[in-house]
């Protein structure tokens, strides 16, 4: 009877982990990339990618819209993959490759902004918060304590001041880099003003990356690496989604 | 290769000589005058034969108020005829609006035209009458048109005049709401049935249809009668609102019937030529209705009445962009279709859409991206005359797949060595999600993230704030004394209050003492047990020292040392202090 109810029990939780692993729409855009359905599974990575942001899913996202012939959104996804996990190699061999197929560059990023490339954004801002309080922390408490400053204590304040020195200009670098995106659609037009019936300055290869300037209704201004225009917001993707 | 040889020179003398022997193909000569024969082989018009005219009342005998027709028919075309205006007639015989057709019959080897003007009157008084003749100008000569005479009489039994029936069905109608309309024209004598050739509606604001006319002999029940007639049915549609009347009216043509009939029952047709008779009907009034407003409605298409859909079917519901796809509709509706108006497909953004040729109801779609997820939905409505509102029949959206055009996910090796390295083609798959974050928006650009930055500065400025309270402290004990004080004479008088409440006067003189002494120990300062009455005296003020309070405090602190004493002092007597010791440790707490 208890082998009975072992059984049972074993069975219920085998059918639940598998209808919760069928259910996982990361699951599914593998099956479907496997079966080579790229939009289908374009539609699963992208759902999972908006419940969870995971540099795994936007690499595998990428994988999918380059394979159905999206190359801005494929080199989108994996500068998303980047932003989160910089060290993600699939995504580097990926946007390397992309571009050198596409024939696009990769964005020109000022000094702090290649800095703020080493870790996650969200590292960096920890990293300076935790380091300023840490030497706030140090050259405050002994004297709230009573205590005197031993020579430790001071050169660990210093040294934790210079950490975040550096590291609010990588979060310079990070609120900088939101401004950066990437022309999704292929032949996407560049305008002088910001209506639909303006005059073109230019069009834009799928993945170019541009940075925006400012935003105006349904069109932001936009500068590449050798126009500026504006551009239909439907047609420009941001790394960090944060504009 | 002289077989070869021999086989070429064989074709170029063959392409060289052919044109010499082949001949043209030309038509088939006519002889000469040939055509001209075959105009005149057929009949003429005859526009030269003198015009003769005739004008009879239909019937002749007829009762006063009787209706009748006068009829004037002349074999001339219409167009040639100078008609006047009005006729001169008895002022008892007062003449309708008249009824005017037209005719071509076939005389054997020509052919003529037969004119005919009808007038309906009802006479307004006994006697014979007549419409005398009359000059009309026909091709530019005058014509006379005989006298008709018209006997009226006071009863008459005989027959009413030869007319159509028409039946409408329907009264009450919108603009643009196809109904049906018959015309009768029931058995004459005999049984026998006629055709009717040139039937025509006369009234303002009508337009009919004639390829939906159906013809057919049927036996109706005629005023309880049942009675063959000859049958034209017919889709007319109003084009403008408010009350419409009219009227029918067509030739008796005998057996002459055009186009397709349908016959039931068993009649009998007409041997001989046909006698041509121009017939009107009675007028049918039918009241028109506007349309309700659209109301900025851009899918309302013109169709009235009542229509269902079935669901649309798609050839395929995957497909490449730029690849053509048939999207099938099948719309139903109760009785006439033919003025049915299919859905005009809208312009949409990702799809191209081309609707076949009306009456069909099928679209073919072409994708024109990838992106699109569901075929474009077609939007259509029509108009309900039964409940006069608008109804919402769109054609729903359909989901779809559309395959785009893929990007190479690998190149050719051109530099074997990889001195770019640059990679020659995409990643695998990642086995799994990796590493993830809640946002991809930054920390720093969220408002919450600021509010917790906050909370160091918090805490620092709540150590600032201890330390300097912890200074100041330090450096003025009797604050901590006094509130030490304070808190232990709470405590105090509390237990005062129950031992008062339980009648207990040894605690309660116990207590009082102890409570005068915690409210005096700061300002020493001094332990309060080490305290004794005088002490407690001195920080009253020099007149409450000899006063009511003094003398309280000084038989307090007696009942308490009393204790230890022979002579007891008796419970009732402390209990009886509470008010005066509770003013007198009032004034020592109003000094800590």
């Amino acid at each position: 009877m208890k082998l009975l109810r072992l059984i049972i029990f074993a069975t219920f939780v085998f059918a639940t982990v598998k209808n919760g692993l069928a259910a996982d729409p990361f699951v599914q855009g593998v099956e479907f990339s496997h079966a080579g359905q790229f939009p289908e599974a374009a539609v699963a990575f992208e759902k999972s990618a908006q419940a969870v942001p995971a540099a795994g899913t936007l690499v595998n996202l990428g994988l999918a819209e380059w394979q159905r012939g999206h190359a801005g959104a494929a080199i989108l996804a994996w500068e998303q993959a980047r932003w989160i996990d910089p060290a993600e190699p699939r995504a580097a061999q990926n946007l390397a490759f992309a571009r050198e197929v596409a024939q696009v560059e990769a964005p020109t990023l000022k000094w702090f902004e290649t800095a703020s490339t080493w870790l996650p954004p969200n590292a960096w801002v920890w990293l300076a918060g935790a380091s300023l309080w840490l030497a706030v922390g140090l050259l405050v408490l002994p004297r709230i304590f009573g205590k005197r400053k031993s020579g430790w204590q001071q050169s660990l304040a210093a040294l934790a001041f210079g950490v975040f020195l550096f590291g609010l200009t990588a979060n310079v670098g990070v609120v900088s880099r939101t401004q950066l995106g990437f022309v999704l659609k292929k032949n996407a037009p560049l305008r002088l003003t910001p209506t639909e019936t303006s005059e073109l300055v230019a069009t834009l290869p799928a993945g170019e990356a541009a940075r925006m300037v400012r935003a105006r209704g349904n069109y932001l201004f936009i500068r590449t690496a050798t126009e500026a225009g504006w551009i239909e917001r439907a047609q420009f993707g941001f790394v960090s989604a944060a504009r | 290769m002289n077989i070869l040889l021999h086989s070429t020179r064989k074709i170029f003398w063959a392409l060289l000589l052919g044109p010499l022997v082949l001949r043209a193909q030309t038509p088939a000569q006519l002889p000469p005058g040939g055509l001209m024969q075959l105009q005149l082989a057929q009949p003429t018009v005859d526009v030269s034969s003198p015009v003769t005219a005739s004008a009879v009342f239909d019937p002749p005998v007829v009762r006063v108020g009787g209706k009748t027709f006068y009829r004037v028919t002349m074999d001339a075309a219409e167009s040639s005829i100078q008609w006047p205006e009005t006729i001169f007639a008895p002022s008892a015989l007062p003449l309708g609006k008249p009824a005017r057709g037209q005719i071509t019959q076939f005389l054997g080897n020509n052919f003529r035209s037969l004119t005919t003007f009808l007038y309906e009157v009802r006479p307004r008084a006994i006697g014979h009458f007549a419409v005398t003749n009359f000059p009309v100008i026909i091709s530019g000569r005058p014509v006379e048109i005989p006298l008709a005479g018209l006997e009226v009489v006071a009863e008459n039994a005989s027959a009413p005049p030869r007319q159509l029936l028409l039946e409408s069905s329907a009264t009450n109608i919108f603009v643009g709401q196809p109904f049906r309309v018959r015309v009768l024209l029931p058995a004459g004598n005999g049984n026998e049935i006629e055709a009717l050739r040139e039937i025509q509606y006369n009234g303002d604001g009508l337009l009919t249809d004639k390829t939906t006319m159906r013809q057919s002999i049927e036996v109706v029940n005629l005023g309880g009668q049942l009675k063959p007639v000859f049958l034209c049915e017919l889709t007319v549609t109003p084009i403008a609102a408010g009350p419409l009347t009219f009227f029918a009216q067509g030739y008796t043509a005998g057996r002459e019937f055009t186009g397709p009939i349908s016959i039931r029952g068993q009649v009998s047709i007409p041997g001989g030529p046909p006698k041509y008779v121009l017939l009107i009907s009675d007028p049918v009034a039918v009241q028109v209705h506007s349309l309700p407003p659209e109301s900025g409605r851009t899918d309302f298409t013109g169709t009235i009445g009542k229509f269902t859909l079935d669901p649309p079917q798609l050839s395929t519901n995957r497909m490449r962009v730029g690849q053509p796809v048939r999207l099938k509709v099948v719309f139903h509706g109760e009785g006439d279709l033919t003025r049915f108006v299919p859905p005009v497909p809208p312009r949409v953004h990702d799809w191209q859409i081309i609707a076949d040729k009306s009456p069909a109801t099928s679209y073919t779609l072409i994708p024109q991206t990838d992106e699109t997820r569901a075929t474009p939905a077609i939007p259509f409505s029509y108009f309900d005359p039964t409940t006069a509102k608008y109804v919402d029949l769109s054609i729903p959206p359909l989901p779809v797949t559309v395959v785009g055009e893929g990007l190479p996910v690998q190149v050719a090796v051109t530099d074997p060595e990889n001195k770019t390295a640059t990679p020659t083609k995409l990643s695998d798959l990642a086995p799994g999600p990796g590493k993830t974050v809640a946002s991809l928006k930054p920390l720093q650009l969220q408002a919450w993230f600021v509010g917790v930055q906050l909370l160091p500065v918090l805490g620092l400025l709540a150590l600032w704030q201890w330390d300097q309270r912890r200074r100041l402290l330090a450096a003025h004990p009797e604050i901590v004394r006094r509130r030490q004080a304070r808190r232990a004479l709470r405590r105090e008088k509390r237990a005062l209050a129950q031992a008062a409440a339980a009648g207990d006067a040894k605690r309660f003189v116990h207590l009082a003492a102890n409570a005068l002494k915690i409210a005096v120990a700061p300002h020493f300062p001094a332990h309060p047990q080490a305290l004794v009455c005088a002490e407690v005296l001195a920080h009253l003020d020099a007149t409450d020292q000899t006063g009511c309070a003094g003398e309280t405090v000084r038989k307090i602190f007696a009942a308490a040392d009393a204790q230890f004493a022979a002579n007891v002092v008796t419970a009732t007597n402390c209990l009886a202090w509470k008010a005066d010791f509770d003013a007198a440790l009032q004034k020592l707490e109003e000094k800590l």
